[in-house]
Formats: C-alpha cells, structure tokens, sequence
C-alpha cells in the first residue's frame, strides 16, 4: 500500500521534471541555440539574421552571446556585420565573454579588404569594454598608418573612443598624437575625422588639442573638399580660433564665403557664425558690406527646405537679426507666411517680419498683417495682432494705420479677435498718450461685446484715462459698477475702481456718486484683498487732500518704451556664438543644458524650465502689460509684474 | 575508379554536412600551427590566440570544420562553450614541456568528463618532436593517463608541426575513426 504510493508519487515528479525540461527547451531562444550549432551553414545563416531580428525588436538574445560569437569567423560580409552589431549592443553585458571575440577583431583588422579592416576597429572602439583595450593597442596603431584612407579615418575616430574608455592608455601609445599628426593627412576625410575627433576628446575635459596658425590654413583647404559632416566638423572647430591679425581674419572670411553656397543648412549657418564671429576682427567696410550680401541668398534658400528646417531657419535668422537688424531689410516678402505653414513656423515668420520692418515698409506689412488676423487660428490671430501693436510701438508713423486696423477687427465683431484687438489698441494708446483718442469711442461702441478679463480691463482703464472724449462715461462707468461683483477677475475690478477714481478727479461733480457707490462697493463687498485695499487707499487719499490725490493718479506717466522682444546682450552674444546650434533653437546658452559645458557636472542649470517659464512670464507681461494699476509708484516696469 | 567510389562514399554519408573536429591544449601547445598547416600546408606565424580561431579543412573529400580555441588560463572556463556538435577532439600537448604536464593531464580529464563529449573521438598529438628532450609518443600517453580511459576511441600521434610529420598519419585516423562511427 504504502510503496504504490510512493510509486505513484515517483511517477508524477518524473512527469512534472519532463515537462519543466520541455518548457526550458521550447522557447525560440534554444531554438535558435540549436540552429547557431547547425552543421550546416545556411541554417547557421539564417539564425543569425533571426538572432539580429529579435534584437533590433527588443527581445533579450544576450543569453546566446557565445553561439552567436562562434559565428564571427566568417567570409560572408553579412554576417559579419550583423554579429559586429549584436557584439555592440551586448558586450557590455558580457565583459568576460567578449574576449572569446578577440582573436577574430585581431585578424579581422589585417585583413586584405579595407572595409573589413575599418569595420574591425570601429567594432572594436564601440564594444567599449576595458577587456578589449589590452588588445586594441596594436591592430590600432597599425590601422592608424594604414595604406586605405578609409582605415585611417575610422581609427582616428577610435582613438576618440579609446581616450574616453581610458586617458593614459590613449595618451601613453602615442595614440593621440597620431591624430594630432592626422590633421596633416593627403585626404580631407580623415582630416576632418581627426578635427572631431579631437574636438571631442577636448570636450570630454583634457585639453589635448590648441588650434595652429599653420593647421588653419591646411583645415580651410580641406573643408572644401570634404563631405557635409567633414566640414561641419571643421566649421565648428574654427569657432574656437583666435585669428592673429586682421589680415588673417579677412583671409579666413573670404576663404569660407564658398561654404554659404553649400546645400547643407547647417553648413550655411556654421558658416554664418563664423563670419560674424570674424567680421568682428574685420575693419574694412567694403569687405563687411560684401559679406553681409553673400550671407543673404543663403538665409533666403533655407526658408524653402521642409518646415522643420525652416523653423531651425528662422530661429537662427532671428537671432543673426538681433544683432545685424539691417542684414533682411529688403526681403520682408520671403517672410509673409503661406497658408500651409505649420503654426510654429507662422510664429517665427510672424517675429521675424516685426523684426526687419523699417518705417518705409510697414504699411504692406500691416496690411498683410490684417489678412493674418482674419484667420481662423486663433492663436496665430493672437500673434498677428500683437505684431500689429508691436509695429505701431516701433514706428509712430505707422501707429494710425495700425490702430485703423485694429478699429477694423473689432468692428468685425469676430470675438477672439475683437478681445485680442482691444488690448492691442490700448497698449498702443498707453505708448502715445494724448494721440487717437478718437479709437475710445469704437472701444465704447463695441463695449458690449468686450469680456475677456484682459481686454475689458484695457477698455476700463481706456475709460478712466480719456473720460472727457467719451459722451456717456459715467453711464458706462456706472454700468460697471453694477455689475462689479460680477466680475471674477480682480484684473477687472481693479481696473474699474482705477477708472471711477480717475473720471472723479477730472470731472468731480458729475462724478461724485459714481465714485462713492464704486469705492463702498469695492471695499465693502468686494472678495478680492487687493481690491479692497486699493479702495480704501484711494478713499483715504481722496477724502484727505483731493489735490494730493490729482497729483498721484493723473501724475505724467513716464512713456512706454516699445517692447522689444530681444534677447539680453550678453544672451545674444553667447547664442551668436552658438548658431545652428541646439542652443540657438531654444534660445538658451549650451551650458545651461548640456551638463558637460556647465559649471557643475550633474544636472543642468535652468535649462528648458527655465525657457518655458521664461517665456511664460514673458506672456504675461505682455498680456498684463496694458493694465493700468495705481500709478502711486512710478516705475512702470515693477507695476507690469504686479 | 577507386577514388571516385570513396569520393561518392563521402558525399553520401556526409553531404553538406561538416564535420566538426576542436583544437584543444594548453597555451603554447602549437595548435594555431597544427590548424593553418592542415589548412594552408604551411607553417604561418602565430600570436597567442585571445578567443578562437576555425577554419574550414577538406582532407580526404571530406569538410572538416576546425576550431582551435585559446588554451591561455582565462579563456579554458570558455572551452565548455563549444562542445556541443563536436565529433572529435585534437588534443595538443607540448610534449618537450615535462613540468605541465600534469595540467595537460587534469584539463583533458575535465574535459572528457563533459556529457556533450561522450560520443566524440579523442586524437592526441604528442607535438614538437623536433625539440631536444621531447617525450615519447608513450610517455606521453602515460603520463595523460589514456590506457585507463573508458568508452572511449582515441588514438596518440607523435607530430611535429613546424616540420609537417605526423599530421597526416593523425587525420588519416581521425577519419577512420568518424567513419567508423
């Protein structure tokens, strides 16, 4: 009895033990084991691309590292490439494993095919793992003198990897100073592979590379017959250089003026940068004027690539604008938007118009301004008003039309635009006192249809500050006040208690009730603690002296400055430094986001929060910007930030 | 006539199919030499092999796929890695080499004591005959321990790598021996 349990017991546990071993041996990776052991090589083929496969998928394959590896001996090219690829993606994961691969990287880089040969030593570079340095001296150092320029190319940039993986190792084999000495080589490719790769062995903290009087020279050679990347990487590293004279810098500008005609955007604008970092040591006014003309086609041309480029374009362009603002005057046109530009685009446009708009030329801008503002997007509808107001603050002489303009789209009654519009023309009207005061009454006249917070505080304060052009004042003041508490925005409230006290010390018979019923109901009721505060100073003040309150509240106010919308001096230099650049499409210096340039390594100061929210508050002071708070303080600037 | 029947012999029994034969030893041996003179004929110059080399060898009509692993200290663990499939085992030992003797002895034991290796046939040469004070064929085979091996068909050949002698003797019974099988 007791042993048939037993059996019966032995018997389930040698079942439960063949179907755990089948489960091990079913999976595709044992599958794939077996087929990478094949006899036969078609079969061994064929696992090896399904190996790559799942790889490139994200199925874990590293547990097949060895079989795979046992495959790399191969006269097939194609395998040879995709085991060098799985060696790459899982040679971290297996250090002890990869020396198993060793002897085959050794013979692979003496082989009789260059390509095999490069392909060795860039693998090899790649696999970044201490294990293969031992290893990775000799075949380096004989591909560095290499009879294939394609070799060489490719161990140049391998000793960049080495220097990364281990400095002394790079340094001690003399590795370093072969690329140094590659600088000097018959063709372009390497030199210019040499240039980056120095270029980022300095970035990676060791100063192992100065620029030479002598290389310069030899690099503005190269550059004209490298590929896009190769002079890109030659660009970049004549940032760094300081030019002895001005002889020498005029020779390097003349010398880079073909690259402007380069299809290649960020050619172009390495290009660009560099002739304005040079123009600087430049004293020759002809030569000046001739390369801000051969800079102008270029910028032009970028504009007609995809949207993205042209975003990168025009971001770059705004910046160039900011310090040359003159370069685009006569190439508004290039810059009306198309009806099927992405939104980004439009907006850049849209800055960029504002920007290199001269009094001359500002009509046909409104004008095509008035066409944006009529769109249906809404944000985009925004932008074009506020570029309209924008203009009018740069250009007295355009502020009538503009305001003629903005007249139009609020009797056009389309509401986001009128809310928009209505802020727009009070800012302009704050920028210009005592000028149109005609365009109240239009504000009056649609007063109904005002009710963005924003946009009735403008129109409240435009009542308060030019009440005696306006016929029926106290009934619209009055109005408001019924209705204070209605309002949710303390933006508004505040606005409104400005404007009765203001209308009350212009017109203090008329007004007087108005200003009591206004300044009870403020203080009394009113939810808002600053709303109520204000009241009671404004009570205060009026009930002591009414002459100490004429001088506070009608006080001259400094004028408004046009905004500007530029990046601060420093900023700008730094980012003119940094064109076609990251840090040229954010708008913010490399090391505020690239933590390698930073003061601290770890993270990066700032960075795009800083942007965002930067641009942010940028927003909202402009959108705050026409609201009139008590004018008790004088400085303006404090008062928008309020 | 007769070579064509033992080519045709061949290809019937092992078609595309290779054979797979492992180069095993320790470092020094001579292995990297025996594979590229059964390949080339020739005698090549050699670096310490850091992972492995294969070559693909026809002796006799038939494909030998050869693989000559590393036999430094840090690369033996690794061995186990390609046992599976094998059909034979060249085991290489540096016969003029007394004091490591008993190493060779003590990798080859662990080594035949793998499962993936219970049907595979054992050659041993007893290489670099051409230096002064090499052991016998004999000696060699003593001191490895093969008469007491078990289930086991393995064979011992005194070779000499850099002159060429021995080589074909080992392989002309290697091929015996698989066919056999």
């Amino acid at each position: 009895m007791m042993n048939a349990a037993i059996q019966s017991h032995l018997a389930q546990l040698q079942i439960v033990k063949a179907k755990v071993l089948a489960a091990l041996r079913k999976g595709e990776n044992y599958e794939l084991k077996t087929e990478l052991n094949s006899e036969y090589k078609e079969r061994r083929k064929e696992a090896v691309r399904r190996v790559i496969a799942n790889m490139t998928v994200g199925k874990d394959v590293s547990g097949l590292f060895t079989d795979v590896l046992k495959n790399m001996h191969t006269d097939d090219l194609e395998i040879k490439k995709l085991i060098y690829l799985y060696l790459i993606n899982y040679a971290k994961t297996q250090p002890d494993l990869v020396i198993l691969a060793i002897n085959t990287f050794v013979k692979d880089a003496e082989d009789s095919n260059p390509l095999i040969r490069a392909l060795a030593i860039r693998t090899m570079g790649c696999l970044h793992v201490q294990e293969v340095l031992d290893y990775l001296s000799d075949p380096l150092r004989k591909c560095l003198r290499d009879s294939s320029p394609y070799v060489r190319k490719t161990a140049v940039m391998c000793v960049a990897k080495v220097y990364d993986l281990n400095r002394e190792v790079a340094e001690e084999n003399g590795f370093v100073d072969a690329v140094r000495e590659a600088l000097g080589d018959a063709n372009t490719m390497v030199v210019s592979n040499a240039v980056s790769a120095l270029a980022e062995m300095n970035s990676m903290g060791g100063r192992v590379w100065q620029l030479e009087p002598q290389t310069v020279g030899r690099l503005l050679t190269a550059v004209n017959e490298c590929v896009e990347w190769g002079q890109i990487a030659i660009l970049e590293a004549l940032i760094e250089y300081e030019p002895r004279d001005e002889k020498e810098a005029e020779n390097i500008c003349e010398r880079l003026l073909p690259r402007l005609q380069h299809a290649n955007g960020s050619v172009v604008l390495c290009t660009v940068r560099l002739l304005l970092r040079y123009g600087r040591y430049v004293k020759r006014a002809d030569l000046l004027a001739q390369f801000s003309k051969k800079m102008v086609p270029p910028l032009i041309t970028l504009l007609s690539s995809e949207p993205e480029i042209q975003f990168v374009a025009l971001r770059n362009i705004n910046i160039i604008l900011q310090q040359r603002p003159r370069l685009l005057s006569k190439e508004i046109r290039v810059f009306f938007c198309k009806y099927n530009d992405p939104i980004y685009v439009k907006f850049e446009k849209v800055d960029v118009l504002v920007r290199i708009c001269s009094e001359r030329n500002a009509d046909p801008l409104l004008a095509e301004l008035k066409e944006y503002a009529k769109e249906v997007d809404v944000d985009f509808v925004e932008c074009a008003v506020r570029a309209i107001g924008r203009l009018a603050m740069r250009f007295e002489a355009a502020a009538e039309r503009a305001i003629a303009v903005l007249e139009e789209l609020i009797q056009m009654k389309v509401d986001y635009s009128l809310q928009i519009s209505v802020v727009v023309l009070c800012d302009i009207l704050r920028r210009y006192p005592g000028k149109h005061e005609s365009a109240v009454t239009t504000l009056c006249d649609h007063a109904d249809h005002i009710n963005a917070p924003s946009a009735r505080a403008a129109y409240l304060w435009a009542l308060g500050e030019y009440s005696e052009h306006v016929r029926n004042v106290a009934g619209l003041l009055g109005a408001g006040v019924d209705s204070l508490l209605e309002e949710e925005d303390a933006v508004v409230q505040l606005a409104l208690v400005n404007a009765c006290v203001k209308y009350f010390l212009k017109q203090p018979q008329a007004a007087q009730a108005l200003v009591l019923r206004a300044l009870q109901t403020a203080s009394e009721k009113c939810a808002d603690p600053d709303v109520r505060d204000r009241a009671y100073v404004y009570w205060r003040l009026l009930s002591a002296d009414p002459n100490a309150a004429r001088a506070v509240v009608l006080t001259e106010k400094p004028p408004v400055r046009p905004e500007s919308n530029s990046l601060p001096e420093g900023l700008l230099e730094e980012l003119i430094g940094e064109l076609g650049c990251v840090s040229s499409v954010i708008q913010q210096p490399a090391k505020q986001f690239v933590y390698a340039y930073g003061e601290h390594a770890g993270v990066p100061r700032g960075g795009a929060d800083a942007a965002i929210s930067a641009a942010d508050s940028e927003a909202q002071a402009t959108s705050s910007g026409n609201i009139e708070t008590a004018a008790i303080e004088g400085e303006p600037e404090l008062l928008i930030s309020f | 006539m007769g070579g064509y029947f033992s080519k045709l012999f061949n290809q019937l029994v092992f078609g595309d199919k290779e054979v797979r034969i492992l180069i095993l030893g320790l470092d020094g041996a001579g292995k990297t030499t025996i594979l590229y003179r059964m390949q080339i004929g020739d005698v090549v110059s050699t670096i310490p092999t850091i992972g492995f080399n294969v070559e693909t060898v026809t002796y006799k009509n038939i494909k030998f796929q050869v693989w000559d692993l590393g036999g430094q200290t840090n690369i033996r663990p690794y061995w186990r890695c390609y046992y599976a499939n094998t059909d034979a085992v060249i085991y290489v030992v540096d016969s003029s080499d007394r004091d490591r003797i008993g190493t060779s002895r003590d990798e080859l034991a662990a080594m035949l004591n793998e499962e993936e290796l219970r049907e595979s046939v054992l050659l041993v040469f007893a290489n670099k005959q051409d230096m002064k004070g090499a052991m016998s064929a004999a000696e060699v085979s003593e001191a490895l321990g093969l008469p007491r091996l078990k289930n086991r068909q393995w064979g011992i050949y005194k070779t000499s790598a850099l002159k060429g002698e021995g080589l074909d003797e080992g392989l002309d019974w290697l091929v015996n021996a698989i066919k056999g099988t």
